[in-house]
């Protein structure tokens, strides 16, 4: 077992068992944390795979970022820290049974196929000067309407935000 | 370097963008009661609508193939655009009138446009994905519009929780795409359809997109989101969600579809990918929606359940994956688009400020109160029960024939079923108008912006009924331009 399948199984294993207490705990609190374990394994992977300029943008915002807002959110907020959040559970064996034949599907086939692991990869982009070239030129339509797609979730955020009269 | 020919081919496109961003700028420098930005927009989509019917043979690719721009493309911008300019002309009173008039409401309208326009150009996945996004993000944020109204805000959260469920399934499905095939891009599908077809992990990651966008066209059995969120939400963005909203989820699955509709017309027919499972959910969608929609009492959720019957209308010409199909479905989305805008633009007129005006028995004695509105809601509503000589009844013909000669008889059967049963509830509603008496006898007052825009909609679909042959052969033309 190399130094690579180590570290793989063990941002694996830290994104699973984190993302497992982010769904069952009752606590806000609690999950947030969790969550930002998720968020840290997820970087890991990205690590692995090479993509060092992603896996800095997912520490900074989301780690940075996001879940620090998320906190503040809950700190801010009036009494809900120490509230238990209310989910129950809705047709137990119907959901379990659709569930378990949709991830049986899943995992068989990919258990099953053959991964094109072997096939001519495109060369990877070096580094940010590669991202930023790529950007502007090839990828220019995503690029823009990316920042459409922010500037809109904006104008919502502040639509739904503000204080309508009446 | 962008050369110019891709910028003048995604003029559509580059429009709607400028004109979100000076609609924000006039939002911010005009009095708020002022109806500029509604002006602006409305003549902003309608020159769009009307460019790219100009253009309408042109084809041409644009940004290194990430869109393509042909006659389907052109015909779908149309659409998208033309609704959203009628649902301008809806608003203009209908947002005073429920005391939420925010010029906000027409830049997300104009960004919905954006996004819907994205998708129907995308030859790549991702603008597929983010034009989806970019949609969806206006829906939400329209659908609660209403805030001091809880129906409109259960509309809103429940919409973006069944939503980002759906795009949840997208994105993984589109993973798996790229995991098997190693791009994202819709002719490199086309070119290698042939091992594609073989590969478990594509087929996996198709059928997980085409679940996700079943979500987004509401069909049975991904449709639990529809009756509540079109009943909830304002009545003119219900009329732009089952409309345009709808037509840029099929527009997702013909651009997906493509190849192998593509590879089962040159091969005759031997392969049938996505028949079985396009096939049960428009079995579905028909009955479920035909015959749950005949116990509504409130008339928005009597169209919800209808939009989801005729979404199953429309599976039946995709699950052909012919392309006479797609020409029938194309000519069924431009038909339900004007039924349906027409209708449930008349419903936002009647609609009064307290919500009254939605159950079904209120419509009853409709034809002496307002004999102009009865009667365009009378076309509407039998075009939608696809009676003959409207273009509803066509649409549902050019389908059922696409599915009978694929030899699938016996699910264009289903579809006379399940119209049949519809008549009921659509001529429920006639009968009510013209043959009871209402409590009510005050005659409806009826803006001026709403009436044209419901009168544009009707000339349309006077025309499209009038000359079917003509239309479906322009339709044939640039759907067979587009390969």
């Amino acid at each position: 077992m190399d130094l690579y399948l180590i570290l793989f199984y063990f941002f694996a294993i830290i994104t699973l068992v984190s993302a497992f207490f982010v769904v069952t705990t009752r606590n806000v609190i609690y999950a947030a944390f969790n969550l930002m374990l998720t968020l840290f394994g997820v970087a890991g992977f990205y690590v692995l795979l090479g993509a060092d300029f992603i896996a800095i943008v997912q520490l900074i915002v989301y780690v940075g970022g996001i879940l620090i807002l998320l906190i503040f959110g809950v700190m801010l907020t009036n009494k809900i820290t120490d509230t238990d959040i209310k989910s129950g559970f809705l047709n137990r064996v119907p959901g379990l049974l659709i569930v378990g034949t949709f991830a049986g599907i899943l995992i068989g086939t990919l258990l099953k196929s053959t991964w094109r692991i072997a096939a001519p990869l495109p060369p990877p982009v070096a580094g940010l000067v590669g991202i930023g070239n790529l950007l502007m030129t090839e990828y220019t339509l995503i690029f823009e309407i990316l920042g459409a797609v922010l500037l809109i979730a904006l104008i919502g955020a502040a639509s739904i935000a503000r204080k309508q009269s009446n | 370097m962008i050369p110019v020919q891709d910028l003048f081919a995604s003029a559509p496109l580059l429009i709607i963008g400028g004109s979100i961003l000076i609609a924000l700028i006039l939002e911010m420098v005009f009095d708020s009661q002022s109806s500029i930005v509604a002006w602006f927009s409305g003549s902003a989509l309608l020159f769009t609508a009307y460019w790219s019917l100009y253009h309408l043979y042109d084809r041409g690719f644009a940004f290194n193939n990430m869109i393509s721009i042909s006659g389907r493309t052109q015909l779908l911008f149309f659409i998208v655009n033309f609704a959203a300019a009628v649902v301008v002309m809806f608003s203009m009173d209908y947002i005073k009138k429920i005391q939420t008039n925010y010029g906000e409401f027409y830049i997300l309208l104009l960004s919905a446009v954006l996004g819907m326009m994205l998708i129907a150009a995308a030859r790549d996945m991702v603008i597929v994905f983010i034009g989806l996004e970019q949609m969806s993000i206006c829906f939400y944020v329209l659908a609660g519009f209403r805030r001091k109204n809880i129906k409109s805000n259960e509309s809103a959260i429940k919409y973006f929780l069944l939503g980002s469920f759906a795009t949840g399934f997208i994105v993984y499905g589109m993973a798996l795409l790229y995991g098997a095939s190693q791009t994202f891009s819709i002719p490199e599908y086309l070119a290698h359809v042939e091992t594609l077809k073989s590969n478990p992990i594509f087929l996996l990651g198709s059928l997980l997109f085409v679940i996700g966008f079943t979500f987004k066209i509401a069909a049975v059995p991904f449709h639990m989101w529809v009756p509540d969120v079109y009943q909830g939400a304002p009545t003119n963005v219900t009329a732009f969600m089952s409309t345009a909203g709808k037509v840029s989820g099929f527009a997702a699955l013909i651009t997906f579809l493509s190849p192998f509709i593509d590879y089962s017309a040159r091969t005759t027919g031997s392969a049938k990918f996505f028949m079985p499972f396009l096939a049960t959910l428009s079995v579905l969608s028909m009955l479920y929606g035909a015959i749950v929609a005949l116990s509504q009492s409130d008339v928005k959720r009597m169209l919800a359940y209808s939009s989801i019957a005729h979404a199953g209308y429309m599976l039946i010409g995709l699950s052909a994956l012919s392309y006479e199909g797609v020409d029938g479905v194309l000519f069924y989305l431009v038909a339900y688009t004007l039924m349906n805008l027409g209708a449930f633009g008349i419903i936002s007129i009647l609609e009064t400020q307290d919500e009254k005006m939605l159950k079904i028995e209120d419509f009853a004695g409709l034809s002496s109160r307002s004999p102009l509105l009865a009667a365009f809601l009378a076309v509407f509503l039998f075009a939608l029960a696809g009676l003959p000589p409207f273009a509803g009844f066509f649409g549902k013909y050019f389908v059922f024939v696409s599915a009978v000669e694929n030899g699938m008889t016996w699910l264009a059967i289903v579809g006379v079923i399940s119209s049949v049963i519809s008549v009921y509830f659509y001529l429920r509603i006639i009968v009510l108008m013209y043959f009871s008496k209402g409590e009510n006898t005050e005659v409806v007052s009826v803006p001026k912006s709403a009436l044209l825009g419901v009168f544009v909609v009707f000339i349309m679909f006077v025309i499209m009924s009038a000359f079917p042959q003509k239309f479906e052969g322009i339709i044939h033309t640039i759907g067979l331009l587009t390969y």
